[in-house]
């Protein structure tokens, strides 16, 4: 089984999650621990690039449930970018993409980040 | 020795003995000459005293020897002969024999010295072998052969002082003693007992020691005062010879072994906690095997750090894991006569820490002056008092778990001893505690077997146990669980006589959980799929339903469909879940009704998303509904079943019925992933129309 990674950077008030490889059962903590350190340092501007993604289950989905709400509270937002179609198709599926904003590119929902900041 | 022989020795000596005194008796009133008579006499003592030290020899092999008790028993034995040889000496002098052939004085004096010399030979014997018997300990090559040399040498001094043989042996006699008291210095260094006894058994030893010296000196210089000495000569020559020869013996060697304890008394304490070091090892040992609980166990390990090395405190810290800098986390599991505010003043200062020495040399710190050395300089201002301290590390596999640590109230407490005994226990402290790790895992591990055994029943259990009957519909379903409890599920609801709910869905998470939340929905759907006015209103019912109850993290995907007979159509809607699979005459398609998995959000977007869509069927159309444990079954290139496949199945065999479909399909899955087991659930329901 291909091996699964989470990296975190920051830049210009974004914080950027890199996931690589699958998100199950078993990886889940990983992303879940890296959500959990980015709301204890109060950065809730978040985007999930998707790049590397190979495969999510629904334990890897439930990751994004637990702390959407957390994120959005603090007025901020957790959106995902460059996902693969076969990826964006099990998040499609479930409906992710009505409560979720899923980018093609993370550039997008920096900007995006930035467009919702200056109201 | 069998009973038998020593009796027949005892009373063989005995009668000999008897015999000599009646001989002596009998010499008071008749002169019986140089001749035969005296050679009898002298054999007759002779055997009788080979027969008692037969006797002796044959009594000392059936115990083993214990120092102090046998030294306790010749020196009592020595004060009986001392207390005898004191009264002889003190006989009237008339009652002193002149020596030679003709016998003086009376019976009773006779019966005086006659018992004198009997009792001072046995108790000569009785030296000589309990001194071979110290002699002996852990010997070495010599020491066999240099005492029977002496042994050797006393035997032909005994014979030598015969009258027979004396002649002019006035040179011969003094040059035999000579050599005798040489080897009897030679033998008497052999005090190698002396090592190997407790303190206490070297008190006893001492007093034993001092005492046998001074009643052997007593006894050799009573019986070479010139009443005793004729006495006995008059009595045996040789034995007098003899027991001059060992008296001598027993005066040096315990001379010697009294000055011997004496100087090893200091070393007793050290042969002590050698042994108590030992002891503790051994019970740690056996605790390895023996403790199964972590907590019992740690606390066995830093009571036993105190006892091994006489520590004041002793704790052990685990390491748990390392921080973002990369130091090691450590809890501290045990904790003897110190607590956790000391032990962290003492092992941090700022971001040194003493830990960090034992990682870096792997080896165990040892700090002999706890205000004096720089790496401690920061505990001066302890309130209680720490001379010196000890860190070991516990490595398993090259891998630190922990350290052990101990301190002193003086300086300089730690000497190598201690390290190298601290250094061990801490080798068993660490196979025994990942030991007890293994054991809780495994333990954990058949607890979760149990869940799962659990779980896989309650799962069975929810799945409908039959498929209901419709005239014009064809019904087939399956469910395969994988190895661990997945989530699927699906459902009949009989609504009426013409319409029939089919629910199909797929809970997040595994085990118990799963199942939990699996009984849930059932429960829900059974409950409303009566009063939902649609397959929509039910999943809009059941989103609000489960609100309070599913975790942040969990949610349901499902599809919930009405066939109804009557009108020839299947009306559905859709919550996240894997579209339906509708094949109708050589045509597929999907239908996918746009909506949100349950659980995911409770507000309006759900109702407002969720849509619900009728499709009329024709004789013969096909309905499939599954999960995603179907469509993503991997074959060993890791490529995914996937819709297509499905399809293709249904379509190749759609004038089938709904049961030979279902099992077409599951038969393609199986030879599509070959050997390897199914990762996860699989579920899959057909039907038709008829």
């Amino acid at each position: 089984m291909a091996d699964f990674r989470v990296h975190q950077r920051d830049g210009e008030g974004v914080s950027v999650i890199d996931l690589k490889g699958y998100l199950d059962a078993h990886t889940a903590p990983d992303l879940e621990n890296a959500f959990q350190k980015l709301l204890n340092d109060k950065k809730f501007n978040i985007i999930v690039n998707c790049k590397d993604l190979t495969y999510i289950s629904s334990a890897g989905l439930g990751v994004f449930m637990a702390f959407i709400e957390d994120v959005r509270k603090n007025l901020g937002d957790i959106k995902m970018s460059n996902m693969s179609p076969k990826v964006y198709n099990v998040f499609d599926l479930l409906g992710f993409p009505i409560l979720y904003e899923i980018y093609k590119d993370e550039q997008e929902a920096v900007v995006r980040f930035r467009a919702q900041k200056k109201p | 020795m069998s009973r038998l022989k020593k009796i027949l020795l005892l009373a063989g000596a005995l009668l000999l003995l008897l015999g000599v005194y009646l001989i002596d008796v009998v010499r008071l009133a008749v002169s019986l000459g140089q001749g035969t008579w005296l050679t009898v006499r002298e054999a007759a003592v002779f055997f009788s005293f080979f027969f008692l030290f037969l006797y002796l020899q044959g009594m000392r092999g059936a115990k083993p020897l214990t120092v102090p008790k046998n030294l306790g028993k010749l020196l009592a034995y020595s004060l009986f002969v001392l207390v005898l040889i004191i009264i002889a000496a003190n006989a009237r002098p008339d009652w002193v024999p002149e020596g030679g052939t003709q016998n003086s004085g009376n019976a009773l004096a006779t019966l005086l010295f006659s018992l004198t010399a009997v009792a001072l030979g046995l108790f000569s014997i009785m030296a000589l072998l309990s001194i071979r018997d110290l002699v002996y300990y852990k010997r070495k090559k010599w020491t066999k052969r240099n005492f029977i040399a002496y042994v050797v040498c006393l035997l032909v001094a005994s014979v030598a002082a015969m009258p027979v043989l004396r002649g002019d042996g006035q040179l011969f006699g003094p040059l035999l003693f000579a050599v005798a008291v040489v080897l009897i210095v030679v033998n008497s260094f052999k005090q190698n007992w002396v090592v190997y006894l407790s303190r206490r058994e070297k008190m006893y030893s001492i007093v034993y020691a001092s005492l046998l010296f001074l009643t052997l000196l007593g006894i050799t210089l009573i019986t070479s005062q010139s009443v005793l000495e004729r006495a006995l000569i008059a009595y045996h020559p040789p034995l007098q010879s003899f027991i001059r020869l060992n008296a001598i013996f027993g005066v040096i060697y315990f001379g010697m072994a009294f000055v011997s304890t004496l100087f090893h008394m200091p070393t007793a304490e050290v042969y002590e906690r050698k042994q108590s070091e030992l002891t503790s090892l051994h019970n740690l040992s056996r605790l390895v095997t023996q403790v199964f609980d972590f907590s019992d166990l740690v606390d066995s390990v830093t009571g036993m750090t105190l006892e091994v090395v006489g520590a004041k405190s002793a704790w052990l810290e685990l390491i748990k894991g390392r921080n973002e800098q990369g130091e090691v986390l450590v809890e501290v599991v045990s904790l003897k006569n110190t607590t956790r505010q000391q032990i962290e003043s003492i092992a941090v200062n700022g971001d040194l820490s003493l830990r960090q020495f034992v990682i870096d040399s792997k080896r165990p710190l040892v700090i002999d002056d706890i205000s004096n050395d720089r790496r401690t300089k920061h505990i001066k201002k302890l309130d209680v008092a720490v001379g010196s301290l000890i860190c070991v590390p516990l490595a398993s596999h090259q891998e630190l778990i922990g350290f052990l640590h101990a301190t002193k109230e003086f300086q300089y407490g730690f000497d190598q001893d201690d390290i190298d005994v601290l250094t061990t226990f801490a080798d068993h402290v660490t196979i025994a505690i990942e030991n007890s790790k293994l054991i809780a895992k495994s333990l954990e591990r058949e607890r979760f077997q149990q869940e799962m055994m659990v779980a896989q029943q309650m799962q069975k259990r929810l799945l409908p146990q039959r498929i209901p009957s419709y005239p014009s519909l064809d019904v087939a379903a399956v469910s395969e669980p994988s190895l661990e409890v997945g989530g699927d599920y699906y459902d009949f609801m009989t609504l009426g006589s013409d319409r029939l709910g089919v629910v199909v869905g797929d809970v997040s998470g595994k085990g118990v959980s799963a199942a939990f939340y699996m009984a849930e929905v059932k429960g829900i759907f059974q409950a409303l799929s009566r009063i939902a006015a649609s397959p929509r209103d039910l999943l809009l019912r059941a989103n609000q339903a489960l609100a309070d109850s599913l975790e942040r993290n969990a949610f349901v995907s499902l599809l919930y469909a009405i066939f109804d007979s009557s009108k020839s159509c299947v009306t559905l809607a859709r919550a996240g879940h894997c579209p339906m699979i509708h094949i109708s005459g050589d045509s597929s398609s999907m239908v996918r009704p746009s909506g949100l998995g349950l659980g995911l959000t409770h507000e309006k977007i759900f109702e407002d998303s969720t849509e619900e869509t009728t499709i009329s069927l024709k004789i013969g159309d096909i309905c499939i509904f599954y999960t995603d444990g179907l469509s993503e079954t991997r074959n060993s290139e890791g490529e995914e079943f996937g819709y297509d496949r499905i399809v293709n199945v249904a379509l190749h065999c759609r004038n089938n019925s709904a049961e030979t479909i279902k099992n077409s399909i599951l038969q393609e899955v199986r030879n599509y992933t070959g050997n390897s087991s199914y990762g996860d659930d699989m579920t899959l329901v057909v039907v038709k129309q008829l």
